[in-house]
């Protein structure tokens, strides 16, 4: 993007000197609710109380109060930039800030979960962008580093990424090797630091290769909104008015001019609940595109706040496919996953697609499941997303499930394939989860008492943190047990033939990320 | 209808019906005193309703107790470990030694004072409940190591 070559600093370096000035806004929103009262009519806020907090001042002390925040804000945030510095190690990432309390913090690349270029609204207009590492420590164990230059964010990624994908390891033994030290060597221009090739190619490392795989239209996430359960209850309002008024003759108009009466500001209020709801889904849906790359999984969206992440491959636990009822016409499917790192974070960071056509949500489980292991992955998912009873090869409730679960106990299903294991439940409201057997953390059986007098049990699927909570319910015990060991061996070898924690140095990959 | 019955499960320590019984009738203890000082000084004798509906609540609770405590057990296979727990509402968890990311052993005081320790096996995700309580002291440390040099054998990142 810059001229400049960007080069991912080795030694203690501040961030970019304009980072105080891109935080510190909140001020701004105040001024403006001041003068939203000043100067819009009174049935804006009704000229209620809550505002006259305002009249007690005069114009001009308010605005030197406001510049005092202000300037107090810049302030704090410049020293804190001052006292924030970050560096890249071989093996880790290092930040150390704070101004009373010094932290240092150390996020090691082989425990690498995920890396997220954010833009908020500011810093992208601006051309900034924030970094943050996610490592596998649970919440709020990652590094973020804000701000940086766009272009100086993305080389910072890439070659974070290209580190911890062990790229360094493979260039050393087969760059290097072939080459006698000393004897064709271009002149490096610092010779002492052979065994740092980040020298020579990589001082602005190019991203990995990227095949787009799937984007959502604009058209199909504003139907998926509107297909959702705050519209319906936003339809319904009306209709439930109207039956109040016909059926039982409820003074209607006389509650709502009493609503409208308080004021605007009330009725945003209490609508802000579900403007927030179609607004973080909106924000967060906006123009999402999936790619895959040699560095894994790349996933980009935003409308005012853009994110661009990516998810080296093997770090996804789980998946999550969620249909609700009234997406049912369309064949819509949501996807969230789990990361290590992310943690309960879900609406912004955990979601693979936020409205997957069937044919995209099976795009979006090969993107992280390549290989399902089994011989016929498409007709297998689909089963699953739309299967009942035992076709496909499916474990399935007994038929005495029906005392507990009376809806969908032909519906649910368990099946492992070679690689991972698919469970599949309801009705109307659909959920399919994938867990890669190598992902799998631990497994629980419960039982209750009612369960155990009709003979079914739970398998639980501990998974790491994230919106994704595996559980096949209502299997016969015999089948629950069965799974369960067979689930225990199946984790077990799943594990032995896991890919590396640094990616790179796993072979195929390329390959398949080539094909399909 | 098997529940893992084969397995070669080690049952926690009787000790620990001791130790819960104490936490059990010390809190029970103070309410039926409370309650029976006012039957007392009220001379009302419904009012000894309450201690001794408080009475047949512990006795219940008890035998809770001893059969909550006689069906905790754990099993420690070749890769595995496992936990098993309750009688009413009845769990096993089964625990991988390369999914560990740490153990912690715990005991408070009435624990100590009786030589048990709660161990607990903690993986990437929260909701593996592999705990052991009433664990012998010395055993506990045992399998703390052993479930380490285990861990550290099978280490499988996440």
């Amino acid at each position: 993007m810059n001229s400049h070559i960007y080069q991912a600093p080795r030694e203690w370096t501040r961030l970019h000197p304009v980072s105080p000035f891109l935080g510190g806004w909140a001020i701004l929103g105040l001024l403006l609710a001041y003068w939203i009262h000043q100067y819009l009519p009174d049935w804006v806020d009704g000229g209620d109380e809550e505002f006259s907090f305002f009249d007690q001042f005069p114009l001009l002390g308010l605005v030197a109060a406001a510049t005092l925040a202000f300037a107090l804000t810049i302030t704090v945030s410049y020293w804190q930039w001052r006292r924030t510095e970050f560096r890249i190690g071989d093996d880790a990432v290092y930040l150390r800030q704070g101004i009373v309390t010094r932290q240092q913090r150390q996020a090691r690349l082989d425990r690498l979960q995920a890396v997220d270029v954010v833009q908020p609204l500011l810093a992208r207009v601006f051309g900034f962008a924030a970094i943050t590492i996610q490592v596998a420590g649970g919440q709020k164990s990652g590094v973020e580093l804000k701000f940086l230059r766009l272009g100086d964010a993305e080389a910072l990624r890439n070659e974070i990424l290209a580190l911890a994908a062990g790229v360094r390891g493979t260039a050393d033994t087969g760059d290097d090797a072939p080459v006698t030290p000393g004897e064709d060597v271009a002149p490096a221009s610092s010779p002492g630091l052979i065994g740092h090739p980040l020298e020579r190619p990589r001082t602005a490392v190019a991203a990995a290769e990227e095949r787009e795989v799937y984007r959502l239209p604009a058209g199909r996430l504003l139907g998926s909104i509107a297909l959702s359960t705050p519209t319906l209850v936003l339809l319904a309002t009306p209709v439930v008015a109207l039956i109040a008024v016909l059926g039982f003759d409820y003074d209607v108009w006389g509650a709502v001019a009493a609503v409208l009466g308080t004021s605007v500001v009330a009725i945003v209020t209490a609508l802000a609940g579900l403007l927030g709801y179609f607004w973080t889904r909106l924000n967060g849906g906006f123009g999402f595109t999936a790619g895959i790359s040699a560095d894994g999984l790349r996933l980009r969206h935003g409308l005012t706040e853009t994110r661009k992440q990516t998810v080296p491959p093997g770090r996804v636990a789980a998946i999550r496919l969620h249909q609700p009822w009234w997406w049912r016409g369309q064949d819509w499917w949501r996807i969230t996953i789990n990361v290590a790192g992310y943690g309960e974070d879900q609406e912004s960071v955990s979601v693979l697609h936020p409205v997957a056509t069937r044919e995209e949500a099976l795009l979006a489980v090969w993107l992280v499941l390549p290989d399902l292991g089994d011989p016929d992955p498409s007709g297998t998912l689909g089963h699953a997303l739309h299967g009942r009873g035992d076709e496909g090869g499916f474990t399935t409730s007994p038929e005495r499930a029906r005392r507990v679960d009376p809806l969908q106990w032909r519906f649910r299903g368990v099946r492992a394939t070679d690689r991972a294991l698919l469970i599949r439940r309801g009705r109307w409201e659909k959920e399919l989860f994938v867990v890669p057997h190598e992902r799998t953390q631990s497994l629980g059986l419960t039982q209750g008492p009612l369960r155990r007098a009709l003979g079914l049990a739970n398998v639980v699927v501990h998974s790491t943190q994230g919106p994704v909570q595996p559980v096949a319910a209502h299997l016969a015990v015999d089948d629950a047990v069965a799974l369960l060991d067979a689930q225990a061996q199946r984790a077990r070898e799943g594990r032995r033939r896991q890919t590396p924690e640094q990616w790179m140095s796993a072979v195929g990959l390329e390959q398949e990320a080539t094909h399909g | 209808m098997s529940w893992y019955d084969n397995a070669a499960w080690i049952s926690v320590s009787p000790r620990l019906i001791t130790a819960r019984l104490i936490t059990l009738w010390i809190t029970l203890g103070v309410l039926i005193l409370a309650t029976a000082i006012t039957a007392l000084l009220t001379q009302a004798a419904w009012v000894w309703t309450a201690p001794a509906a408080l009475a047949v609540a512990g006795a219940w609770a008890s035998w809770i107790v001893v059969r909550q405590v006689t069906a905790h057990a754990w099993a420690e296979t070749t890769d595995d470990l496992m936990v098993k727990k309750g009688r009413m509402f009845r769990s096993v968890t089964v625990v991988p030694y390369g999914r560990m990311q740490f153990v912690d052993v715990k005991a408070g005081p009435i624990d100590r004072a009786l030589g048990i320790a709660t161990v607990q096996l903690h993986t990437a995700s929260p909701g593996t409940d592999a705990s052991i309580a009433g664990v012998p002291a010395d055993e506990a440390a045992r399998l703390r190591d052993r479930l380490t040099t285990r861990g550290e054998a099978r280490l499988a990142g996440l």
